[in-house]
C-alpha cells in the first residue's frame, strides 16, 4: 500500500516533468500550428492588420496587438552554418548523439534562422552547409481530463534532418 | 532629487556540490555578507530581494523569499520578494535594490541569490535544465544543456574571427588560476595550459575547462543609500548604472549576424555606458558572464574592451589578467567559482566591491570603475552594472 506523501507517480501524468508542448485545443490557443504539423505544413501566425509575420505563433500580434492572424506556411528546407554533436551526457528523454545546428533558411524567409536538433543522421557525418529538411514525428500523447472522463491527445513534433541520407 | 545607492558588504557560503539544502546555503551566505562589513547588524535590513530559479523545479519551493527571511531572522518592511531571470537574477535584484535605495523606497536591501541544484540522484538536474528554455519551442530540441549551444558559438566564432582553442584554454587557465586561492570556490586549483588543452570533450569544440560546473550555493550582498553607508569605515563603492536587455527568447529571433555576434549584448553595454557617464576605456577591472571560455571572449568585444574578433587574442594576450588591460573575473568566475544561477551575480558585485575598496585576494592597483554583466537563457539577456568610487553626477 502507498504512503500518502511519498510521490507514486504510477499511472499519473505530471505535466511539470514533461518536455513537449501541450498542444491541443482545450489547452493551447496555438493548436493550429500542430495541427497543421500533423498535415506535414511548418506554419506560423502573419497579422492581417499590419503584415507582421511572428514565429514562433501567437495570439495576439507583437507589433500592433491586434487578433486578427492567419497561419502560413514556412520555407522547409535549410543550410547547416554550425552545429554541434553532443555525445555523453544528453538528457533523459534523448538519444546519443544529440546533434543540434544553427540553420538558415533561403533569403526572403520570414524566419532567418533557428536551432534545432538534427534527426536521422549519424555523429561524425554532418558538415557546414549542408541542405537540411522538416522532418515531423510522434511524440508520447498524454491524458487530459475532459467532461465525463479522461482522453488521450496525440502529439507530434518537428526536428531536420540531412537531405543527403 | 535620486539619492546614490552602494554596494556595502558581500558574502558567499562554501559553492560546490554541496551536502546541505538550499535554505541551508542562503543561511551561509547572509551571515557571511552580514559579518562582512564590521558594525553592521541583519536588523539594518529593511528589505529582501531573493534570486533564486530552480528551488520550485529542485526544491519543491515556490514563494522562498518569506523563507529564507525567516531562517536569517530578517523582518522586512519595504520589500520582500523574488526574482527569477536565471543566470542574471542576483544581478537583477541588485538592480531592483539600487532603483529602490535611489528612491528613498528603501534604505538598506539584502540581495540574496542562490540555488541548490544537485537532487538526490544526478539525471534529474539534467532533465530539470530544460526548463530554463523557451519550453514549447526550443526545449523539445533538447536545448535545455548549455553545451551545445554554446560549442555551436564557438565554432562560428572560430569560422568568422579565427579564434584558437588555445584563446578559449587562456581563459580557463587565468580563472582556475584565480580561484585557486579563493576558499569559496567550486574549483580550488590551478590548471596549467596543457591539462586545459588535452581535456576530455563536453562538446566540440568545448572540452571540460571550457565549461562552468553545475553548483549548490548561495551569496549576498547589502545595497544601501550613501547616507547609511557613510556610517561605516568603509571606502564608498556606488551603482552607478545598469542595463538589462532582452529583445528574443526563442531561437529563431537571434540578432546577431551569427552565433558569434550578440548585437544584443552592445546594445545593453551602450545604455549601461550611457547610464554611468562611462566608455569602456575607463573600466579597470570586470566580472563577465564565464559559462563557457568562448562568452568571455566575445563578452570581451561586445563590452568594447577590444575590437570584434579579437576577444581571442586579448585572452591569450594575457589582457585579462592582473596588470593587463581590464583584469577579468579576478575571484575565479563562474568557470571555477561554479555557477548556483541566482548567486552568481551577488558573487560578482561583491569581488567587484572588495577590487574597488583595495582588500581583493588579486588585487588590481588603484581600480576607480569596475563592471560587471551577466547573460542569461540561452544567450537571450544581457544584464550590466557599473559600480565607481564616485558617484555619477547628475
Amino acid at each position: 500500500m502507498a504512503v500518502l506523501g511519498i510521490p507514486v507517480l504510477e499511472d499519473k501524468y505530471p505535466v511539470s516533468m514533461d518536455m513537449w508542448p501541450i498542444q491541443c485545443k482545450e489547452f493551447n490557443r496555438v493548436w493550429p500550428f500542430y495541427e497543421n504539423l500533423k498535415q506535414g505544413k511548418f506554419t506560423t501566425t502573419k497579422c492581417k492588420g499590419c503584415g507582421k509575420v511572428a514565429y514562433p505563433p501567437r495570439v495576439i500580434c507583437p507589433e500592433c496587438y491586434s487578433e486578427d492572424l492567419e497561419y502560413i506556411e514556412l520555407p522547409k528546407k535549410a543550410k547547416v552554418f554550425v552545429f554541434s554533436e553532443e555525445l555523453k551526457g544528453v538528457p533523459l528523454g534523448y538519444d546519443s548523439p544529440l546533434i543540434h545546428a544553427t540553420i538558415e533558411f533561403p533569403a526572403g524567409s520570414p524566419i532567418k534562422g533557428l536551432v534545432t536538433k538534427i534527426v536521422n543522421c549519424p555523429a561524425g557525418k554532418l558538415k557546414d552547409g549542408d541542405e537540411v529538411q522538416l522532418v515531423i514525428f510522434p511524440v508520447p500523447a498524454h491524458p487530459i481530463d475532459v467532461k465525463g472522463g479522461v482522453a488521450m491527445k496525440e502529439r507530434v513534433f518537428f526536428a531536420f534532418e540531412p537531405v543527403n541520407k | 532629487m535620486a539619492r546614490n545607492a552602494c554596494i556595502i558588504a558581500a558574502g558567499m557560503s562554501k559553492w560546490g556540490v554541496r551536502e546541505a539544502s538550499l535554505v541551508d546555503v542562503f543561511q551561509e551566505a547572509g551571515k557571511a555578507c552580514v559579518e562582512d562589513l564590521p558594525g553592521f547588524s541583519k536588523n539594518d535590513i529593511d528589505g529582501l530581494i531573493v534570486a533564486t530559479s530552480y528551488a520550485g523545479r529542485c526544491s519543491f519551493q515556490v514563494n522562498t523569499a518569506p523563507v529564507i527571511a525567516e531562517r536569517l531572522g530578517l523582518k522586512p518592511t519595504s520589500i520582500c520578494a523574488r526574482v527569477d531571470v536565471l543566470c542574471a537574477g542576483g544581478s537583477a535584484g541588485m538592480i531592483l535594490a539600487k532603483g529602490l535605495v535611489e528612491s528613498g523606497m528603501a534604505e538598506c536591501v539584502m540581495v540574496a541569490g542562490g540555488e541548490k541544484l544537485y537532487t538526490p540522484q544526478k539525471w534529474e538536474i539534467f532533465y530539470s535544465e530544460l526548463a530554463s528554455i523557451d519550453h514549447d519551442w526550443d526545449a523539445p530540441h533538447g536545448l535545455g544543456l548549455p553545451p551545445p549551444v554554446f560549442a555551436m558559438t564557438a565554432s562560428a566564432h572560430f569560422k568568422a574571427y579565427g579564434t584558437k582553442k588555445e584563446d578559449l584554454a587562456a581563459v580557463s587557465v587565468a580563472n582556475y588560476n584565480y580561484a585557486s586561492d579563493n576558499p569559496k570556490a567550486q574549483m580550488q586549483r590551478k590548471l596549467t595550459m596543457e591539462e586545459a588543452m588535452t581535456a576530455p570533450v563536453v562538446t566540440m569544440p568545448l572540452t571540460l575547462y571550457d565549461c562552468c560546473p553545475i553548483t549548490d550555493g548561495a551569496a549576498a550582498v547589502i545595497i544601501a543609500s550613501e547616507e547609511f553607508a557613510k556610517r561605516f569605515n568603509r571606502p564608498l563603492v556606488y551603482m552607478r548604472g545598469h542595463a538589462q536587455y532582452v529583445q528574443h527568447s526563442v531561437s529563431s529571433n537571434w540578432p546577431g549576424e551569427h552565433a558569434g555576434d550578440w548585437a544584443h549584448l552592445r546594445i545593453a553595454a551602450a545604455k549601461a555606458y550611457e547610464r554611468a557617464k562611462l566608455t569602456p576605456k575607463d573600466i579597470n577591472v570586470a566580472q563577465t558572464h564565464d559559462c563557457f571560455s568562448i562568452s568571455e571572449v566575445i563578452e570581451a568585444e561586445e563590452l568594447g574592451f577590444c575590437k570584434k574578433g579579437e576577444g581571442g587574442t586579448f585572452a591569450s594576450s594575457g589582457q585579462i589578467l592582473v596588470g593587463g588591460k581590464v583584469p577579468i573575473n579576478t575571484d575565479g568566475g563562474l568557470l571555477a567559482c561554479g555557477h548556483p544561477f541566482g548567486g552568481t551575480g551577488c558573487r560578482q558585485g561583491g569581488e567587484l566591491m572588495r577590487q574597488l575598496q583595495g582588500r581583493a585576494i588579486h588585487q588590481v592597483k588603484d581600480p576607480a570603475f569596475a563592471l560587471q554583466h551577466n547573460l542569461s537563457g540561452m544567450n537571450v539577456e544581457h544584464t550590466i552594472i557599473i559600480y565607481g568610487k564616485e558617484p555619477v553626477t547628475r
